[in-house]
């Protein structure tokens, strides 16, 4: 199998070091650029599968460089930054990047970020089609296997996660409170659930979440209820 | 030398004693002026023989003496004249008093002559008398033709000589000697002559020293030692009043002087001079009082007059302003109503004319005003409740309320630029904490990665793996600290969106509870949840309440005592919605419960436990910004928040 190429652009020598390093154990091939004018050149030499990019960078930003490798290519792009404020993040997702981590991130949940990021490309159109698949981003499940898959990988969940994620993968966006997911799952009026589906729901998220503080399909709507995302 | 000279200069003893000296000087110049205008004629006469009293007294001798010699003549020629009895007896009588007269005087001569007999009547007994007549200054001829014009009775004279051959001559002999009227006359005329000269003296020289005097007191009054100018308190009288007290003091000592000076005697001129000193005395002041406030360029100002105008016209005082205009509104209606009244049919239907239409005229202007007043009040409530940028209309305000209306406008100014500078500092200090910390965080992220290189490493030294541990989890920390540190900026700042929803209380802090059952589980802590209601709804951000429910249970988590039970009750009142979390301190809270909600302040003053301090202050900000209340009770070693948000209301 080909090697994957990772490009790593940041105008910190010390960051793009340590992720060559990191990358490398994964068995990742890295190009290092400093500069998004650097980053844009690597792209026409190299074959590169995935961009791990800076925002803040001298000549050209990270912003403007998405932009520019969006007109040729549809290789995922994860933005690396400093800039935590929700509203960053929305402007880097519009502009087209698939993925943005905040600085300081954990080296690992990036690694995490940047297997699923290039599962998801590399393995795009090898799915067999299935339509009684409950299937939203790359999170899949399969009523008939008793099966959910994240990034194609099977996650182990006991009976009652399954149920509760049974019930909401039918209904993709649509909030539940706590007390309708303890009656459907449950199938018992929720006297004193206290908080036994809310604990549920966390252990589901440490199972099928990255970074289960910040969920990408499991979601909590606060003093509302829980949803799973629909992409 | 020069300073002692100008507080010599300027002392109140050298002002006085020149006040003094120009009053002085002033009653001198007028006594005197008074002496030489009385004796004028005396002064502008040659010798005594010219002044009219001298030829008064003469003449009238003359013509007795010339009635006596030449037309009675006699006792034995008046009783052969064959008049009647009484006219007899009356130029008797005058006979008798003119030979009296006659004897009376020493200095008299005179020599009547007789054209047609020679016949010659003299009481000078000299041989010569004609010569010695004629040789004296005071000489005088008369016969039926001839008289001397300027003397008075001389007409008299000629007419007692007209068809009689007679004529006369006569004179005063000099050297005079005492013993009549001419000697007396003559006596006062030289001793007034003599005083004269000295009066004409001293009439120059009080003069000169009056405007000397003067003068200086024109350039020192107001300045005192030093040179500053200063306003005694008589200047502090209102030049228009003092201006007409003067005049009104004047008028009446001129009235008293008009009463005085009928009576001719020394009482009434001392009076007299007692009531003139007086008025020069006030005079003085008060033209050195007006020099004074034309030197304080106050001579307008200070006038009645021009104040009360002044408050009535510039706003000042409006309540003057509309007392006035009540007068006036009163007083002009009195005196339409009153022609009204009058019984004369065409000037009564003009004042009901006029009554009618001035009555129309002050209700509209008042309405205005009043308007205006309202437009103002509102401008006001509105810039109160915090609309800084209501515009008030100047055009619709009526000139009495516009400087009222440019006061407010200006304190809108002051208030939006404060408000604008306040915002504007904030902001700044928001974007500084960001920036800051977003330079903090680059470095950060190598340290956080190599850390976790090194770890990766073989590293056989034990020591080596404890050292790295206490990195990890020290940089760890320091990434915590970082990201409190924006938040806690950004919600005291108020620098945060809020997208307030329905929010379920309950299911609030159930899912927050379960978030954290890990972690209660591990502290060996027994969570309660007491809820008196289910569907408590807030209206409230529920990321915003996670952040404050967090905060609050890692503190409980970090704090609390093991083995003791941490009771979270909700609840609701009329407004808000409750949320209140007791736990048991492990260790001793000497905090006041203030204080805890200060940045960097923790429960425990050695800051050993981990923790920014920011974690109370954040949800403190946080339930602010949402319109809520955030409380904090300490108990001995019950620890208490009480949080209240605002009930979610259809609106």
């Amino acid at each position: 199998m080909e090697k994957l190429n990772v490009l790593v652009c940041d105008d910190d020598t010390a960051i793009v070091d340590a992720l060559e390093i990191y990358l490398k154990y994964e068995n990742y091939g890295v190009v290092k650029a400093y500069t998004g004018i650097q980053a844009l050149k690597a792209l026409s030499e190299h074959k590169i599968h995935l961009v791990l990019l800076d925002i803040m960078m001298p000549d050209l930003d990270g912003l403007s460089t998405t932009i520019k490798i969006r007109e040729e290519f549809n290789i995922p792009i994860i933005i690396l930054s400093a800039k935590s404020e929700d509203t960053d993040k929305i402007t880097g997702l519009n502009f087209g990047a698939d993925d943005y981590v905040t600085k300081p991130f954990n080296p690992l949940e990036l690694m995490a970020r940047v297997k699923s990021q290039m599962r998801r490309y590399t393995a795009l159109g090898s799915l067999v089609s299935n339509s009684k698949i409950l299937k939203t981003g790359s999170l899949e499940l399969d009523p008939e296997a008793k099966e959910l898959r994240v990034d194609g990988e099977i996650i182990k969940l006991t009976p009652t996660e399954y149920g509760i994620m049974l019930f909401l993968m039918k209904n993709p966006g649509h909030v539940f409170s706590t007390e309708q997911i303890y009656e459907h799952v449950w199938n018992e009026p929720s006297y004193s659930a206290e908080n036994t589906v809310p604990v549920h729901i966390r252990r589901i998220r440490e199972k099928i979440e990255i970074n289960p503080k910040e969920p990408k399909y499991l979601k909590v709507v606060w003093g509302i209820g829980y949803k799973i995302e629909k992409y | 030398m020069d300073t002692k000279l100008k507080n010599i200069k300027y002392s109140t003893g050298a002002k006085t004693a020149a006040f003094i000296v120009v009053w002085l000087c002033v009653m001198c110049v007028f006594g005197s002026g008074m002496f030489l205008l009385y004796n004028h004629s005396i002064i502008s006469s040659k010798s005594y023989y010219d002044t009219y009293k001298f030829k008064t007294e003469f003449n009238i001798l003359l013509h007795n003496i010339v009635e006596l010699k030449v037309k009675l003549k006699s006792e034995e020629s008046i009783k052969s004249s064959g008049e009647t009895e009484d006219v007899l007896k009356n130029n008797l009588q005058r006979y008798y008093d003119l030979e009296k007269q006659i004897t009376n005087t020493v200095n008299f001569a005179y020599y009547i002559k007789n054209t047609q007999t020679g016949e010659t009547i003299t009481n000078v007994t000299k041989t010569d008398a004609l010569a010695l007549i004629q040789k004296q200054p005071s000489a005088v001829y008369y016969n039926q033709l001839t008289y001397e014009p300027d003397y008075p009775f001389g007409g008299d004279i000629k007419q007692l000589l007209t068809g009689t051959p007679y004529e006369v001559y006569a004179a005063v002999i000099e050297p005079l000697k005492q013993g009549d009227v001419f000697y007396d006359d003559f006596m006062t005329y030289s001793k007034t002559k003599t005083i004269a000269t000295y009066v004409n003296v001293l009439l120059v020289t009080t003069i000169i020293l009056m405007i000397l005097a003067f003068i200086y007191l024109v350039v020192v009054t107001g300045r005192q030692e030093g040179g500053e100018i200063t306003i005694p308190f008589v200047d502090r009288i209102y030049t228009d009043v003092y201006s007409v007290l003067v005049f009104i003091a004047a008028l009446m000592s001129l009235a008293i002087a008009r009463s005085i000076s009928f009576h001719h005697d020394l009482v009434g001129l001392y009076v007299l001079a007692l009531v003139f000193g007086i008025d020069v005395l006030i005079g003085l002041s008060y033209i050195l009082s007006m020099i004074r406030q034309i030197k304080s360029k106050q001579v307008i100002k200070n006038t009645l007059i021009y104040i009360i105008f002044d408050l009535c016209f510039n706003g000042r005082a409006f309540k003057a302003w509309t007392l006035l205009l009540l007068l006036g509104y009163g007083a002009l209606n009195g005196i339409l109503f009153a022609m009204v009244r009058s019984g004369h049919f065409l000037l009564s239907l003009f004042a009901v004319f006029l009554l009618v239409a001035f009555n129309i005229a002050a209700i509209y202007f008042s309405a205005k005003s009043l308007l205006s007043l309202s437009q103002i009040m509102k401008a006001v409530k509105e810039i109160s409740t915090g609309n800084i940028d209501y515009v008030l209309d100047k055009s619709e305000i009526s000139v009495a309320f516009s400087g009222f209306a440019e006061n407010i406008q200006s304190i809108q100014g002051g208030l939006k630029k404060a408000v604008a500078e306040a915002i504007k500092g904030e902001r700044m200090k928001t974007d500084l904490i960001a920036n800051v910390s977003h330079d903090l965080k680059t470095p950060l992220t190598s340290i956080i990665n190599y850390v976790d290189l090194l770890k990766k490493e073989d590293l056989n030294s034990e020591k080596a793996k404890e050292y790295l541990s206490i990195l990890e989890e020290k940089s760890a920390r320091l990434k915590q600290l970082i990201e409190d540190l924006i938040e806690a900026s950004k919600a005291s700042s108020g620098n945060l969106a809020i997208e307030a929803e329905k929010v379920d209380l309950h299911e609030l802090v159930m899912q927050a509870c379960g978030e954290y059952e890990e972690k209660i589980n591990k502290a060996e802590l027994d969570v309660h949840i007491n809820t008196a209601d289910k569907n408590i709804l807030i209206s409230a951000d529920g990321k915003h309440m996670w952040r404050i429910i967090e905060n609050l249970l890692s503190n409980v988590v970090k704090y609390s005592l093991p083995h003791t039970r941490v009771y979270i009750n909700i609840a609701k009142n009329d407004l808000y919605g409750l949320l209140i979390i007791k736990n048991i301190a492990a260790s001793p809270l000497d905090i006041p419960p203030e204080q805890l909600t200060e940045r960097f302040v923790r429960g425990d003053a050695s800051r050993t436990t981990e923790g920014s301090g920011l974690g109370l202050s954040i949800a403190q900000s946080l339930t602010n910004i949402q319109g809520g209340r955030f409380k904090i009770e300490i108990d001995g070693d019950l620890f208490k928040v009480i949080i209240e948000i605002p009930l979610w209301s259809e609106k």
